[in-house]
């Protein structure tokens, strides 16, 4: 081991001229005789150890992602054939149909989609699918826009070109999964409730029979009213004439009203 | 004779149109489809050498003196400097550690490679020297002392990133790979195979992380600068590796 300690004198007096950039060490140890080893890994110095730890090799951050940089680009839909399509189909059905119910459906399998289905067609109900966004395009611009909060997660429509609620009722009673969300029939949006209480109504022909026999009834009143006094007047008359006629013939009974009445008319 | 041709040729006329409307009816229309191939490699400018084969190398090199010498274990540490890229062939043995080569690695790569090998479309070549390194050893069960032992055996210093062999023409990775990698792992010292461009892909790769290292304290920076006196820990072979090497072996992952 050679110590230098001759370089330390004259350090310390270059020190303050010198740049302290790349400091030699003052005093260092030379070795000798020892040999490099190469066939198994030499322990190594804790010190080295922790400047290797120190050195790491970092890996630059990944750049920002494209989307973050740049929001994606929605592609019109208007341009898109089949949104113009489906569309077009919708604002058919709400033409044609008076009924057009929303329902949304609750991890319904296929299977009980199809029975349910079936037992609906019974009464002339079909189940149709369109994709929300085409149901929000069509009905933000119709008069039917309050209906478009409806469309939201996984929505199916029942729709018949009769307004048959009842047997729609009846029919998704025994389907939990299909939650009624709201109706249109015939140009009037209806809640959940205002279609239980639209189920309770009469039909159309019963009503009207009650409309008919209500104004029957209001002219018969009136009629009954008017003729009142003049039926009670002749009925008291009838009733004087009999007494007298009692009076005048206690024997002759059965002959007094009919001359009575002869004489009334 | 005319008139029956003639009455033939109406009724064929006349059966035509009907027996082209069932066939219609009856065939597919069968639409045509191209398959677009890989084109294969253009083996136009591979020259196979007259000898393909791998070269036997004898046990004992040709000197005329033979001399001692001593173990100078520089000559497997640290990185290679020579025949570390591709000459002629496209796949090879790259070392991935120092490391001595026997006599008898040899004669099993050159054995197995050989068998293996089609010599009319394949060549492979040697990219080391044959074992020229004397080691020297002292007989069984003599006493210690007494001077260097004699010469046992003869062997081939490899560095890191050597290239062992070579294997070209006009073949693909696919078809050496297997005798290729079978070999590797029997050698010496960690070995990897390769091809043209996986070996410049991985120095590439090396020469990127180098470049892009986030890291501000490199060990290069700070054993040159001899921060904190540090030199008094690192060896000098740190100074030319940058803390890659510790003798033979290869640090991974270091820049």
């Amino acid at each position: 081991m050679d110590i230098l300690p001759l370089c330390k004198m004259a350090a310390t007096l270059c020190g303050k001229f010198l740049l302290r950039q790349g400091w030699l060490p003052l005093a260092h140890c030379v070795r000798h005789g020892s040999k490099a080893v190469t066939r198994h890994r030499k322990p190594m110095h804790f010190l080295k150890q922790k400047i290797m730890a120190v050195t790491e090799y970092i890996p630059p951050k990944p750049l920002p992602s494209q989307r973050r940089v740049a929001p994606r680009v929605k592609p019109n839909l208007e341009e898109n054939g089949l949104f113009v399509l489906l569309k077009k189909e919708v604002a058919a059905m709400f033409q044609e149909c008076k009924m057009i119910t929303v329902v949304h459906n609750s991890a319904m399998t296929a299977e009980d989609m199809l029975l349910l289905r079936h037992r609906l067609r019974k009464h002339g109900l079909t189940i149709r699918f369109f994709p929300n966004v085409v149901m929000r395009a069509y009905l933000a611009g119709s008069q039917y826009s309050n209906l478009e909060p409806l469309f939201i997660g996984q929505t199916v429509l029942i729709v018949s070109k009769e307004p048959k609620v009842k047997e729609m009722l009846q029919t998704l009673r025994s389907t939990p999964q299909m939650v009624l969300m709201g109706a249109r029939i015939e140009n009037a949006l209806l809640s959940q409730q205002g279609l239980l209480s639209y189920s309770k109504l009469p039909s159309l022909a019963t009503v009207q029979g009650q409309v008919v026999s209500g104004l029957t009834l209001q002219t018969s009143q009136t009629a009954a009213m008017l003729q009142r006094h003049p039926a009670q007047l002749s009925a008291l008359l009838q009733q004087y004439l009999k007494q007298k006629a009692e009076e005048a013939a206690p024997g002759a009974t059965e002959g007094g009203p009919k001359a009575e009445a002869t004489a009334a008319v | 004779m005319i008139s029956l041709l003639k009455s033939a040729f109406w009724g064929l006329a006349g059966r035509t149109p009907c027996s082209a409307g069932l066939l219609q009816n009856s065939l597919k229309v069968l639409s045509a489809g191209l398959k677009t191939y890989e084109q294969p490699p253009d083996y136009s400018d591979v020259v196979l050498p007259e000898r393909p084969k791998l070269k036997f190398f004898s046990k004992v090199p040709n000197i005329k003196k033979v001399k001692k010498e001593m173990k100078r274990l520089r000559d497997i540490q640290g990185p290679a400097q020579r025949a570390n890229t591709f000459v002629k062939g496209q796949y090879g043995i790259v070392a991935m550690g120092g490391g001595y080569l026997h006599w008898g690695h040899m004669e099993m790569m050159r054995l197995t490679i050989n068998r293996r090998m089609d010599p009319r479309t394949t060549f492979a070549m040697w990219r080391v020297n044959g074992p020229y390194k004397p080691i020297t050893r002292k007989g069984l069960g003599q006493r210690m002392g007494g001077g260097k032992g004699a010469i046992d055996h003869y062997v081939t210093p490899v560095k890191c990133g050597r290239l062992i062999l070579e294997v070209g023409g006009r073949c693909e990775l696919g078809e050496v790979e297997p005798v290729l990698s079978e070999v590797a792992k029997k050698l010496p010292f960690p070995a990897k195979v390769v091809s043209k461009e996986s070996l410049a892909a991985m120095r590439q790769e090396e020469a990127e992380r180098q470049l892009n290292n986030q890291n501000p304290w490199t060990f290069q920076r700070v054993v040159t600068a001899n921060m904190l006196g540090i030199r008094k820990v690192v060896s000098p072979f740190d100074l030319h590796h940058h803390g890659r090497f510790t003798g033979k072996f290869q640090l991974k992952g270091r820049v």
